[in-house]
């Protein structure tokens, strides 16, 4: 019984992928590789940061938001920005076009982060007797995450990718990618220094990143229309 | 967490990456998996199994250990007045509000059940906070004579199916306000319904080999006269130190007999004061003996007996064996084997009825005739104390004790409801003084003289502190014989005591009588967990299935339009078209 129930959340964190790489073109155009290249560039942004955050970051013993490490903390999130520009532009993809690369890249993105974050916890603790919803909620999670990556995406390549956009709409670019690039220490402020509950989480970040991909998408399609 | 990571990597180097909001979660679960076990229930809570031994190869106790079955909490379900099929389900009962003729029916019927965890209020536990004295009150007095009715109940039965003791506590509370709610609905958890699990996992228990009794003797010698060459009368003073009870990992047994065997300490400590100084020593030897085997028709004493010299023994004038002197009633009886006409055993009475009377005590004497010849006869019965012992090797005995009566095989031997609430530390003072008062006017031949040895704010006065230290002790120190070893720290602990006031101590292993069998895993870890239904999970699955149908069908019709959803399903058919 409770490996029917590792076997739920198994197919709650990672159903979705696989299904958006089956149901999009990207499985027409065979863009696998991308994907992979993705996650791999993910791996390595991660380890830099790991050695970044041992650096700089001190260990504090209680449980609350402290602002300015926090900050520090977001500003080596930027590391994954940076990340995402050297996989979306430095690496040579097949030719793909620009729409079906930054999908194929945030999902291979989103694909590393739920396999490193969530494989563990799900194989350790959804096995168990004892039931609890962290594993579901955690899921869904994997859910946002997966919208915000593809979304954040989008953004990265409309910022480094095209070089025709309407001046009108570039710092509204900018804005948003913030946003999305700072999601992490939004909610972990929620989590810590307001004190929600892991529900109350999730529900924001499954809004927010249903949000944020309708911007996103409203944004890449007006940029598309010129070049059109 | 600036050490984390270094460490993390070690373990797992490509699952394991700092991200602010995961990372103590990730460090967490690390440290979680190093373990062994991985304990993820809701509560875990320390419990006693119910003893499992053979007479003589019949069997009583609970046959067995693990235990791996839902909660249920009571004997009948509520929709139907028929009890309901339990063979399942693990019945979790406080104590406090056991109907006894239920379980009693229960059990003697033999109907199956999956498991017993039976809630004892945490006055009983031997690690209580409050201390004995003048703190009992009634309640705890009623569900004392429960303990014991239950007790006796499940000693003497034989039970098929595993039955633990544990005690109320915060988190097993809500678990059984949880189990009760649910059974209200009707349902009993079973793996379709959810509820909770429990779980004992330990191996399945193997009888203890060759399980032996430690006797334990200190001798005080007497002072001999130059020139006299015949051997000094001895005094014997015995007091068995083990217990057996339902539970044998609570058996503490404070007043059956912790209160014996601390009243033999303080005497000893008197008289070794007394016989230190050439000038008081008095004209008797004094021997101690600790004897185990008490519950078990007084084996220990017996094969103790034999084991000392012959000429040894026949100079024994006369034992007095320490049984149950602690609880907070006044009464005491003295129980003898011999007729009470015998010259000696009027003596012995009289000089005790004299001290008790100074002290305002009051004693009794109780008389019970037994066959010594008849062996099988001695087998069934005890009493009077281990007196029958004695008579069969020809020593002359009495017993001290609080019980007017003679109990059977397994009865008041410290069991659950024996512990350091029901045991007054000044009645054994004053009992002690009784004791040592009366034969040291023996000893000294200081009949009909006014005198107090032992007074109070003397340095010979009965140590309050004494008394209590080591009646905490033992009070907290289960002691059931089959599973003490041959050099378990309170044996060691005993005789390094007697050693302090005696001269020559001595240890005798001796095997335990045959007859019994004792089975050993005498405690275990409960684990509660609270789990799903099957058919919750099955709706789980449903619900992912349709949810990743929808944002499939979504994703189609948003990027490819609505025609190719169609057409996936239409493809087969269009191409038999084709090729026909």
């Amino acid at each position: 019984m409770t490996v029917f129930h590792f076997f739920n959340c198994a197919i709650l964190t990672f159903g979705p992928h696989a299904v958006y790489y089956s149901a999009t073109p990207l499985s027409e155009y065979d863009t696998l590789g991308t994907s992979i290249k993705a996650a791999v560039v993910y791996l390595i942004t991660s380890l830099v940061k790991l050695v970044c955050l041992a650096t700089f970051l001190n260990v504090s013993e209680s449980d609350r938001f402290d602002p300015y490490q926090e900050l520090l903390k977001a500003l080596i999130g930027f590391i994954d920005v940076a990340g995402l520009y050297f996989a979306l532009t430095q690496l040579t993809h097949r030719n793909i076009s620009q729409n079906h690369k930054f999908q194929a890249v945030g999902l291979g993105w989103a694909f590393a982060d739920s396999v490193l974050h969530r494989l563990a916890p799900l194989w350790v603790g959804a096995r168990g007797l004892e039931f609890t919803w962290d594993y579901i909620l955690q899921g869904l999670e994997a859910n946002a995450n997966l919208v915000l990556s593809i979304s954040l995406a989008a953004l990265g390549s409309l910022m480094w990718l095209r070089k025709n956009k309407p001046k009108t709409l570039i710092p509204i670019i900018y804005v948003c990618a913030g946003i999305v690039a700072t999601m992490p220490s939004i909610t972990s402020y929620l989590r810590l220094g307001l004190e929600w509950h892991l529900p109350k989480v999730v529900g924001f970040e499954l809004f927010t990143s249903l949000v944020m991909a309708f911007i996103s998408w409203q944004l890449y399609s007006a940029c598309q229309r010129p070049s059109n | 967490m600036a050490n984390c990571p270094k460490k993390v990597q070690n373990s797992k180097p490509s699952s394991v990456l700092i991200d602010p909001v995961y990372s103590s979660m990730i460090a967490l679960l690390i440290i979680v998996m190093a373990c062994v076990e991985i304990c993820d229930a809701v509560t875990v809570v320390d419990v006693y199994r119910l003893v499992q031994y053979d007479i003589g190869g019949v069997p009583f106790g609970s046959r067995l250990a693990s235990l791996n079955h839902h909660a249920g909490s009571s004997l009948f379900s509520s929709s139907s007045g028929a009890a309901a099929d339990l063979s399942r389900t693990v019945l979790i009962l406080p104590v406090r509000e056991l109907n006894l003729t239920f379980i009693k029916e229960y059990i003697a019927q033999r109907k199956p059940l999956g498991g017993l965890l039976l809630l004892l209020p945490p006055a009983f536990s031997p690690n209580a906070d409050s201390v004995g004295g003048a703190d009992h009150d009634s309640v705890n007095d009623l569900m004392k004579e429960v303990l014991v009715e239950l007790e006796q109940l499940l000693i003497h039965a034989n039970i098929p199916y595993p039955v633990y003791f544990g005690f109320e506590d915060d988190g097993i509370d809500t678990v059984l306000a949880d189990v009760k709610k649910n059974d209200a609905t009707g349902q009993l958890a079973t793996a379709t319904t959810g509820g909770y699990k429990l779980v004992v996992s330990v191996p399945e228990p193997k009888k203890v080999a060759s399980p032996t009794i430690a006797n334990i003797q200190g001798w005080l010698p007497g002072l001999k006269a130059d020139g006299d060459s015949n051997q000094l009368p001895t005094i014997a003073i015995v007091a068995s130190y083990d217990t057996f009870g339902a539970a044998p990992a609570l058996s503490v047994g404070s007043d059956s007999n912790g209160s014996g065997v601390v009243a033999l300490l303080e005497i000893a400590r008197l008289f070794s004061i007394l016989y230190s100084n050439p000038k008081t020593r008095g004209r008797y030897n004094l021997l101690f003996g600790l004897t185990s085997g008490g519950p078990y028709n007084y084996n220990g004493t017996y094969k103790w007996l034999r084991s000392l010299d012959q000429r040894q023994r026949e100079t024994i004038d006369y034992a007095i064996c320490l049984n149950s002197i602690g609880s907070f009633n006044n009464d005491l009886w003295i129980h003898v084997s011999k007729p009470p006409e015998n010259a000696y055993i009027k003596q012995i009475f009289e000089g005790f009825s004299n001290v008790a009377e100074e002290l305002g005590l009051k004693v009794g004497l109780k008389h019970k005739k037994i066959n010594i010849s008849n062996t099988r006869f001695l087998k069934y019965s005890r009493w009077p104390g281990s007196t029958e012992q004695f008579s069969r090797l020809r020593v002359t005995a009495a017993t001290l004790s609080e019980l007017s009566f003679a109990p059977e095989l397994l009865q008041s031997t410290g069991g659950l409801s024996d512990n350091r609430h029901f045991v007054d530390e000044a009645s054994i003072s004053r009992r002690v003084k009784l004791v040592a008062e009366s034969l040291a006017r023996h000893i000294y031949d200081l009949k009909g003289k006014d005198i107090d040895i032992f007074a109070d704010n003397s340095s010979l006065a009965v140590n309050p502190s004494y008394v209590r230290s080591w009646l905490d002790l033992l009070s907290t120190t289960p002691r059931v014989a089959p599973f003490l070893s041959k050099t378990d720290p309170i044996i060691m602990a005993l005789k390094k005591e007697l050693a302090d006031h005696t001269i020559e101590v001595n240890v005798q292993q001796e095997v335990l009588d045959g007859m019994f069998t004792f089975y050993d895993s005498t405690t275990g870890r409960l684990h509660i967990y609270q789990v799903a239904s099957v058919t919750f999970d099955l709706l789980l699955l449903l619900v992912l299935g349709s949810y990743l149908i929808v944002l499939f069908s979504f994703l189609v019709i948003t990027t490819r339009g609505l025609d190719d959803l169609i057409s996936l399903f239409r493809r087969p058919p269009s191409r038999k078209v084709k090729t026909a």
